[in-house]
């Protein structure tokens, strides 16, 4: 007797549920305890909202599940103009929080219209790429893909949020490598980023990346042609960063994006060092098991600012030691392999693409939050997924989640046709 | 395709959360030590707990001192809300402008930190902003301990007083790495017995460690507390002091200037212990304001200074019963018998009759009756027939001339000449200068404390104690009494004999002689009086020691009057309403109370030329 969820994933949402559950223990920690009294209240209830959101999240998970998987293709457009034009609107008549001018009051409920904006933008780049026959490369999907993604990416540049937009912008090689376009492509749109990362942590590590980059390329494929490319976007990239740090880019810029490789310095240490310095405190004398829950002298005493929202990992990190802290790691690993997994077991491109850019999106997500947080990365405020409090961000991934979730379940209701 | 895909995938996300994983190692487990010590840089600070300070009793355990809390207000000017200001300041009693101007002063040391604005509140002010504290943001309040003087008796030279700690006393701390025990703005006793007791008193602070927030304030405890040490509370002290004599004796003083100091004949313990003018020790829990600090400073009588223990004048006549013993236990002068008299026509023959006069002619005399009628001549006599050093000697037995063993913190040794003090001022020194030490003048000074410490070990036929101030020192929470460290008493090498027969005297000068009209209704007792010349012409110096009862002695008194005149004036009634008040326990309404508190109470110092304020007092 077979069950209509027969075919659902339960080890993937018992990994959303553990890190859901993991990320209001550490809010809880975060924003409770003997220095309540001393939190501004709209901080102080982020435990309790999130526990809202959580159950909200929840009902929609659930709602997601229920679906038939036709639905998400035929509103997959819908949901893209729909979140361009919420970007829009953010632009227009948004609030501008923490900086960024991207969130919209709707109701009792203020919502980050770029978290949100993910989901349809997803489901339409997965749904362009639904007509494509498996095996087959299509070279105009790589502009095509392009320029879907970017056009919320520049509207969320707009918004004056880079962080989130740089995580649109690193999903395209993703989507195009899951798409069965050349690795040697794939290795050169991303070769720029790896570039720039270096250059910024120091040049000579810049010219030994693109030099080893070049090299590596064009041995690899025996192509001048490749060669040229390679070294013209390496090079071109390497150029581009040392001339913006030293030239175009005002000091206080240069060192929001240089602090984090020395934020103890002199120079950094009590401004755009801080967040790092105190984080990397944290996570660092958390020691093997960690202070114990309610017991961080960094977290109680609120140190790490955003310690709630995107520093919540150096709550766990302090209170719960490297133990806890790999144990995030496995759990977010897990995660991950198993949303490629599915990704892979979607014959369906529409279903395929879905899973992979969620992976995708949230590989990225949590590869840089970590990453910053632990002082690998400059600090670039986006959220850890299931983890941060943020309503509209949990909404936005559970929905993605929820999404795959039930394309999976129902992967054997893909028509071997694609829907035109 | 599609599976090698899912490969690079799975392997690129391996790697990522691997190189996190790296990270995570290197920060939280081979470098914890490093961050370790930032994060408790950061937000662990160390609090130090001090543990309120002993309190003050007297010889029947009746409160002199204790501590009381002292209100503050604080103000956080990063949390203030500056609309508050007027309610604030209607709360505080102060104007509007005060508030803001305190705001400011806070504000420019640390906006994010507690400033102590407003000290020493009244309880009604500070309970009323307690009450209120919801509605002020930013507005804190410390607790702190300050001394408390509940009994009427000053004391303030015996208690002493306390101040902030000065910058040479806290080096001097930290150099003995006792850093923790003080730091700035802590305080410390400075004279009395707060100052020689300031260590047993304070006790040991302990220290709390605590979790501050990233502004500073404090949040919780770290660890729960189990690196935190509890503070060691200090001593009660329980003085040898009787309040009672002590507020009799201060209320005896109006107007004058002097000592008087009261001892247990038994103990050494000091029953009573006056200088005047005195202060209140209150005035010091409080902020000094210039004027306080000038009375206290710049007036020419002095009120800090200690007289009982460092006025240094010539003791007159008191000083007959010392040189009757050295001359009795060295054969100067015999009891009985054969050279035991000496003629008094009224004047010494050394210097033709001009320049040793006595007060009367005694004829005949002997050692009992000299005293008794306080004969110049005869100690005339017994001075010249004396060496300056071995009378040094005796001074020296007897306690002067060198300072006291005692837990009295501030004294002075007095001046006794012997024959290298007489080289230096003059190499033709003869009698002329030593004849005078024979009866209480010339170039010496003994204090009130080492008379009563002489009149004490006369009394008791020769034991010289250590005088004390600290009976016992208790800790209410050990249980544990300790005793002041001092020297046991020693015996004067003089015969008992000797002191049987100046006793005598002394009873016969109370019975019969100066010190008639300062008796003791009831009780016998042995004294002298003594008047001290004073070299610039004005009045002389008013000096009286005293024993009682005769037969059981228990309590010596020594009383100067500075300027007072003769001995009976007004040193004698002060010490024998004393002595009586300590032996009877009160003071009855009598004929004799009235006529002794009177002459007291009517003898004035004459008026002393204030150089200072240019006006006399």
């Amino acid at each position: 007797m077979y069950f209509w969820y027969r075919n659902l994933d339960l080890v993937t949402l018992l990994l959303w549920a553990a890190l859901t559950i993991i990320g209001l223990v550490a809010i809880y920690s975060a924003t409770h305890g003997d220095a309540q009294d001393f939190l501004l209240e709209t901080v102080s209830r982020n435990f309790y909202r999130q526990l809202l959101w959580v159950t909200i999240c929840g009902v929609g998970l659930l709602l997601a599940l229920l679906l038939p998987i036709r639905v998400y293709q035929r509103v997959a457009w819908l949901a893209y103009i729909v979140s361009v034009g919420f970007l829009v609107a953010a632009l227009l008549v948004g609030r501008e929080v923490g900086g960024a001018q991207s969130w919209i009051a709707l109701g009792p409920f203020n919502l980050q219209s770029s978290e949100l904006a993910k989901v349809g933008t997803l489901l339409a780049v997965a749904n362009l790429f639904a007509t494509q026959t498996i095996g087959t490369v299509r070279m105009w999907y790589v502009p095509l893909t392009t320029g879907l993604v970017m056009v919320p990416a520049v509207l969320i540049i707009l918004q004056n949020d880079l962080g989130t937009a740089l995580v649109y912008m690193v999903i395209i090689p993703i989507l195009l490598f899951w798409s069965g376009l050349p690795l040697r492509i794939v290795f050169l749109i991303i070769s720029p980023v790896i570039t720039g990362y270096f250059a910024v942590v120091s040049w000579q590590l810049g010219v030994a990346f693109a030099v080893l980059m070049t090299g590596g390329m064009f041995w690899y494929t025996r192509n001048v042609k490749v060669g040229v490319v390679a070294v013209v976007l390496t090079a071109g990239t390497l150029a581009t960063a040392l001339f913006a740090l030293n030239t175009v880019l005002e000091s206080h810029q240069v060192a929001r994006v240089v602090s984090f490789t020395n934020p103890g310095s002199e120079e950094f240490r009590s401004g755009v060092g801080f967040h790092l310095v105190q984080s990397k405190a944290a996570i660092g004398s958390g020691g093997f098991t960690g202070k114990g829950f309610m017991e961080g002298t960094q977290t109680q005493g609120r140190y790490v600012p955003e310690q709630s929202t995107d520093f919540i990992f150096s709550v766990i990190g302090e209170e719960f030691g490297f133990v806890g802290a790999i144990v995030v790691l496995v759990l977010y690993a897990v995660f991950l392999i198993r949303l490629v997994r599915l990704a892979d077991r979607v014959k369906h491109p529409f279903g395929s693409m879905m899973a992979a850019g969620v992976a995708g999106i949230f590989l990225v997500h949590v590869f840089i939050n970590i990453g910053m947080v632990v002082g690998l990365l400059p600090v670039i405020g986006i959220p850890l997924p299931f983890l941060s409090y943020g309503g509209s961000a949990l909404l936005a991934n559970t929905a993605m989640l929820g999404i795959v979730l039930g394309l999976d379940m129902r992967r054997n209701d893909f028509s071997i046709y694609a829907l035109r | 395709m599609e599976h090698s895909r899912g490969t690079i995938f799975i392997a690129t996300i391996i790697v990522a959360l691997g190189i996190l994983g790296a990270q995570l190692f290197w920060l939280q487990v081979w470098s914890e030590d490093q961050f370790e010590e930032i994060s408790e840089g950061n937000a662990v600070r160390m609090v130090r707990m001090l543990p309120a300070r002993g309190a003050i009793y007297d010889r029947h355990d009746s409160l002199l001192v204790d501590n009381k809390p002292t209100y503050t207000i604080t103000l956080t000017p990063r949390y203030f809300d500056m609309t508050k200001t007027a309610y604030l300041a209607t709360l505080l009693e102060v104007p509007d402008s005060v508030v803001t101007a305190k705001l400011n002063e806070a504000r420019r040391w640390n906006p994010y930190r507690p400033s102590p604005s407003f000290r020493d509140i009244p309880f009604e002010i500070y309970g009323r902003i307690r009450e209120n504290a919801f509605l002020l943001p930013g507005v804190g309040h410390e607790i702190a301990q300050g001394r408390r003087y509940v009994s009427a008796a000053r004391g303030a030279h015996v208690l002493g007083y306390m101040r902030e700690i000065d910058r040479g006393e806290l080096a001097g701390f930290q150099k003995q790495g006792n850093a923790l025990r003080y730091r700035q703005g802590d305080l410390t006793g400075k004279t009395g017995v707060e100052r020689g007791y300031e260590k047993e008193l304070r006790g040991a602070p302990g220290s709390a460690w605590r979790v501050v927030n990233v502004h500073g304030l404090d949040i919780k405890s770290y660890l729960g507390g189990e690196e935190d040490e509890p503070p060691l509370s200090g001593y009660d002290i329980h003085l040898a002091m009787d309040a009672g004599v002590q507020a009799l004796a201060e209320s005896l003083f109006v107007n004058k200037r002097g000592a008087a100091v009261a001892m247990d004949v038994v103990t050494g313990g000091i029953i009573a212990l006056v200088s005047m003018p005195d202060f209140d020790p209150v005035i010091f829990t409080r902020t000094l304001d210039h004027d306080t600090w000038a009375y206290l400073n710049m007036r020419a009588d002095k009120p800090i200074y200690n007289r009982a223990t460092m006025n240094q004048m010539p003791p007159g006549s008191t000083w007959k019963p010392f040189i009757a013993l050295m001359a009795l236990q060295e054969g100067l002068i015999q009891p009985e018998g054969f050279n035991s008299t000496y003629l008094c026509p009224g004047h010494h023959p050394v210097g033709k009759g001009h320049i040793f006069r006595c007060l009367g002619a005694h004829g005949l005399i002997d050692v009992q009756q000299a005293i008794r009628h306080s004969c110049n001549t005869f100690f005339f006599e017994l001075a010249r027939r004396m060496d300056v050093n071995t009378f040094r000697d005796y001074a020296n037995m007897f306690g002067f001339g060198i300072e006291a063993p005692t837990d009295i913190a501030e004294q002075t040794p007095g001046i006794i000449p012997d024959s290298a003090y007489f080289n230096a001022i003059d190499p033709y020194w003869g009698i002329g200068y030593t004849m005078n030490l024979g009866i209480g003048q010339g170039d010496m000074g003994v204090t009130p404390l080492q008379l009563v410490r002489y009149m004490a070990a006369v009394a008791n036929g020769g034991v010289l104690h250590a005088p004390h101030l600290v009976d016992s020192l208790r800790n209410s929470e050990t249980g544990e009494t300790r005793f002041p460290d001092l020297p046991e008493s020693v015996r004067v090498p003089v015969d008992a004999r000797y002191f049987d027969i100046v006793r005598e005297g002394m009873r016969m000068v109370m019975e019969e002689g100066t010190g008639r009209q300062a008796q003791i209704p009831g009780i016998p007792s042995g004294g002298k009086t003594g008047t001290a010349q004073v070299s610039s012409g004005r009045r002389d110096h008013s000096v009286f020691i005293m024993f009682a009862p005769f037969d059981d002695p228990k309590i010596a008194l020594a009383v100067q009057c500075e300027n007072a005149g003769d001995g009976f004036a007004c040193a004698a009634p002060i010490a024998s309403l004393m002595a009586e008040r300590y032996l009877k326990g009160h003071l009855p309404n009598t004929p004799q109370t009235r006529f002794r508190m009177r002459r007291a109470l009517m003898t004035t110092s004459e008026a002393m030329f204030d150089e200072n304020s240019g006006d006399a007092e």
